[in-house]
């Protein structure tokens, strides 16, 4: 029993008044909060891309990840870009092979200026080139441009590069974006206020999930909003929030998407080479009736079909038959069970004595998806399955330290054949390249490396050509799929045109159908 | 009192020590180097092993731990790996929208589940209660990733009240504070429920209805403010949760919390963020915890500090 004082003394407290009341006094605090973090609403007239993973880095020289190096391309001008079958073509700047380690390259007439107004010189590249190859700048396109034994400007148009090495693929290397000699002596902040001559200029970062560029030609902005949940980007594309929204999205909100009256689908193809890696050195998957069979039992026209909804298309090598160096006519490994059964017969394997392989990829619920797919083919021909999935860093961890026996991966962005050196040469396990999966062949080394001395584009995608068969004879890795590239945009815009390698430069046409254009009066952001 | 939250605090001390060291330790051994993330793999092994130096990833654990333990006792938290800012920027950057949501949610759910508790304790075993109790069920039941898009499928799309994500707009914050706070408010009904019955069985209340007081007075006055200690209990560890960033909420809304930044950072392997992120996160939740004990005897007299 409590004593009727404590009741008297609770009734008439104070306390407790502001507790009967305690959410009023929140709502109000609430209400105060609202209308003090309020943020300003998006402008009608901007131009709004939803992008899955924010940029990472606005400073060409650092950037490894697919969003920064689109949105960098916009901001500044690199010496080389590529053809649509990947041949690299002049950017800034045409160039010519004086003898196999000497490269001069002069920058063509009316190059746009720096943003800053800074005219662009030969210094400009020279400094930029300098900076990523400095040991204390840490720079992730050191590796590959660490060639360059010394550069030269003899006058403000030409610059001459001198190679320690012969390397025919070195122009398809000058892909970076050039940025101002003073401002990079001057150690300036090119991540958080980037100044380049790209047909687009910084315009500010408000916070973490929106970067704002404007257009040099007619000052239209164009804005990048992170979304990471690809539902809530469709739900943004829907509800008019944003007007463009390309990749990254499973292929069931893209079929839905693709009935929407009020949107424009554009699809091309991709060339980023989805495939299924093995460690070469385990006893089973280093086994190539294994692999084989695995080959054989994947049924990969039902999943581009079904699960792909025909956006995607079979990969029998690494480049599309598009690429300069992807072969044509090759004959893949065909869905059969049967041959896949025998095939494991042959290695010694039965209905009593089924292998049991552990297949480690990402948390990517469409990956594991996929993953599931497989597993379940691959049990019908007598093939277990064990699904690890991991998040990102732990996976790629394991991947690059060779600890698996088979995993599925793509590769992203890759133009040049330097890569089959980087990914399957004996010498390239890691940590010196890529050959997550041990795979030797002194066939393959012996082709890697003729066509890395050949000057003869012919003989050069002959060898490539050979080289590809005999991977896929050999299966260093199971070739799956390339992707489509994907785009929708909401009918209030026009122009903007799907990229054959994913890129934003559709950005540079597009328009916004509003009454008025926008025109932005805001400058540059102070150097 | 002095004596209560001096002995609180050293326990608090204790406690944060220990998640600071499990959480070093944890971040640093499982698999994924920051070096790696940082230059790629085409970087070469000179390269890395310099990145590695400068940022003092090659020295042995122990001698890391060291230094980032004489760090945190100078309040320096750090720089960020991959963007180089400070990282007590980042937090302060993040900190207000991880605040505001909370605070929303909270309103919202203290709103829905008080009302709800009320009708269900006082209609026990009537439609009232089964409705106000299925409600919460429900509530519970859905989980954040899905009520989520739902939300702004109807708010967004169907009603075009609300901005689908981000913080465009003042009622930006009200989809992501309802998918936080329906979840809370139907634990929440369940416990102003269950404690209130206890509460109205009381002989206090006896005496209030002999006393001839209203039943309204007799529930708003004498019996809520009675049941309010165990309600206390759940809300704390609830705003404690909702301050430590709700990450999957923040990711369906693109919303530039905490969690966000502490997720994007195990990604990463940002360890300096996720270090600063977790001890910030542990703070809260010790300094929410060690909130509700001075509330308690703010509120209930008879509770005294001393000890046994």
């Amino acid at each position: 029993m409590i004593p009727q004082f404590l009741i008297s003394s609770v009734r008439k407290s104070p306390r407790f008044i502001i507790i009967i009341h305690w959410p009023a006094t929140l709502l109000i605090l609430a209400l105060g909060l609202v209308f003090g973090a309020c943020s300003s609403q998006p402008d009608p007239n901007t131009i709004r891309m939803g992008v899955a993973q924010a940029p990472t880095n606005l400073d060409p020289r650092y950037a490894t990840d697919a969003t920064s190096a689109r949105i960098n391309r916009l901001l500044y001008s690199r010496l080389v870009d590529f053809e649509q079958d990947a041949t690299p073509v002049p950017s800034l700047a045409t160039w010519v092979q004086q003898s196999p380690t000497h490269y001069v390259f002069t920058l063509r007439d009316h190059v746009p200026e720096f943003h800053n107004g800074q005219g662009v010189t030969s210094q400009d590249i020279k400094a930029t080139y300098e900076s990523i190859l400095s040991p204390h700048n840490a720079s992730p396109h050191r590796g590959v441009l660490h060639i360059i034994d010394r550069m030269e400007t003899p006058s403000d148009t030409e610059i001459s590069f001198y190679l320690k090495r012969t390397d025919p693929f070195f122009p398809s290397y000058l892909v970076i974006g050039i940025l101002p000699a003073n401002l990079i002596a001057n150690r300036h902040p090119f991540s958080d206020h980037p100044i380049g001559n790209g047909p687009f200029r910084f315009l500010d970062r408000p916070d973490e999930t929106r970067v704002r560029l404007v257009r040099q030609t007619d000052g239209q902005l164009v804005e990048f909003l992170r979304i990471p949940d690809p539902t809530v980007r469709v739900l943004k594309l829907l509800a008019g929030e944003i007007q463009l929204l390309q990749n990254d999205l499973p292929p069931e909100l893209v079929a839905y998407l693709a009935n929407q009256p009020t949107l424009h689908l554009q699809q091309s193809r991709g060339a980023n080479f989805a495939y299924l890696g093995f460690n070469h050195q385990d006893p089973l998957t280093g086994n190539i009736l294994v692999r084989q069979a695995i080959a054989h039992a994947i049924n990969r026209e039902d999943i581009i079909r079904y699960v792909f909804q025909n956006r995607a298309r079979q990969a029998q090598a690494l480049f599309p038959p598009d690429h300069w160096a992807g072969p044509v006519q090759l004959t893949g490994y065909p869905y059969d069970p049967d041959r896949a059964r025998t095939l494991l017969a042959e290695a010694g394997f039965g209905i009593s004595h089924r292998p049991t392989l552990i297949y480690k990829t990402s948390t990517d619920p469409f990956r594991l998806r996929l993953a599931t797919i497989i597993q379940d083919q691959l049990s019908r021909v007598g093939i277990d399955v064990v699904i690890q999935s991991h998040d990102w860093g732990t996976f790629y961890g394991d991947i690059k330290t060779g600890r698996f026996q088979m995993y599925s991966l793509a590769w992203v962005g890759v133009k040049t054949p330097d890569i089959f050196r980087y990914a399957f040469h004996s010498q390239s396990i890691p940590p010196t390249g890529a050959n997550r999966g041990r795979f030797a062949s002194p066939i393959a080394d012996h082709l890697i490396e003729q066509a890395e001395v050949s000057t003869n584009r012919t003989e050069q995608r002959t060898l490539y050509h050979d080289l590809q068969v005999h991977f896929l004879e050999t299966l260093p890795y199971i070739p799956l799929w390339f992707e489509d590239h994907i785009c929708f945009s909401s009918t209030e815009i026009t122009g903007y045109r799907l990229e054959s390698d994913g890129n934003f430069d559709g950005l540079l046409q597009v328009q916004r159908n509003t009454s008025t254009t926008h025109v932005a009066s805001i400058r540059s952001p102070a150097i | 009192m002095t004596a209560f939250l001096m002995t609180r605090l050293s326990s608090t001390l204790i406690g944060i020590l220990g998640v600071l060291c499990l959480v070093f330790l944890l971040i640093h051994l499982i698999p994924g180097d920051p070096v790696e993330v940082m230059l790629g793999e085409s970087a070469l092994q000179a390269d890395k092993e310099a990145l590695r130096h400068s940022l003092g990833l090659n020295l042995p654990l122990h001698q890391q731990w060291w230094d980032y333990m004489r760090s945190l006792l100078r309040l320096d938290l750090g720089h960020s790996l991959f963007s180089g800012r400070p990282i007590l920027d980042l937090l302060v950057e993040r900190i207000p929208a991880t605040l505001y949501l909370s605070l929303v949610s909270l309103t919202i759910a203290i709103t829905l589940a008080l009302p709800l508790g009320l009708l269900a304790a006082t209609h026990k075993h009537q439609p009232w209660d089964l409705g106000a109790m299925g409600f919460a069920l429900l509530g519970m039941s859905i989980p954040n990733f899905w009520l989520g898009p739902i939300l702004i499928l109807v708010g967004s799309l169907w009603l075009g009240w609300f901005p689908v994500s981000g913080q465009e707009g003042w009622n930006a914050v009200l989809l992501p504070a309802l998918t936080l706070g329906t979840a809370m408010a139907a634990i929440l009904a369940r416990m102003v429920r269950s404690s209130l019955l206890e509460t109205l069985g009381e002989d206090f209340l006896r005496t209030a209805q002999a006393k001839g007081l209203s039943p309204t007075r007799i529930l708003l006055v004498h019996a809520l403010p009675n049941s309010l200690l165990p309600i206390l209990t759940l809300l704390g560890l609830q705003l404690g949760g909702l301050l430590g960033g709700a990450v999957i909420t923040e990711t369906v809304f693109a919303w530039p919390g905490l969690g966000l930044l502490m997720i994007e950072a195990i990604q990463q392997r940002d360890y300096p963020v996720v270090q600063a992120a977790v001890l910030c996160i542990s703070l809260t939740y010790i300094l929410v915890n060690l909130l509700t004990d001075v509330v308690y005897a703010w509120l209930d007299p008879r509770i005294q500090f001393k000890r046994p």
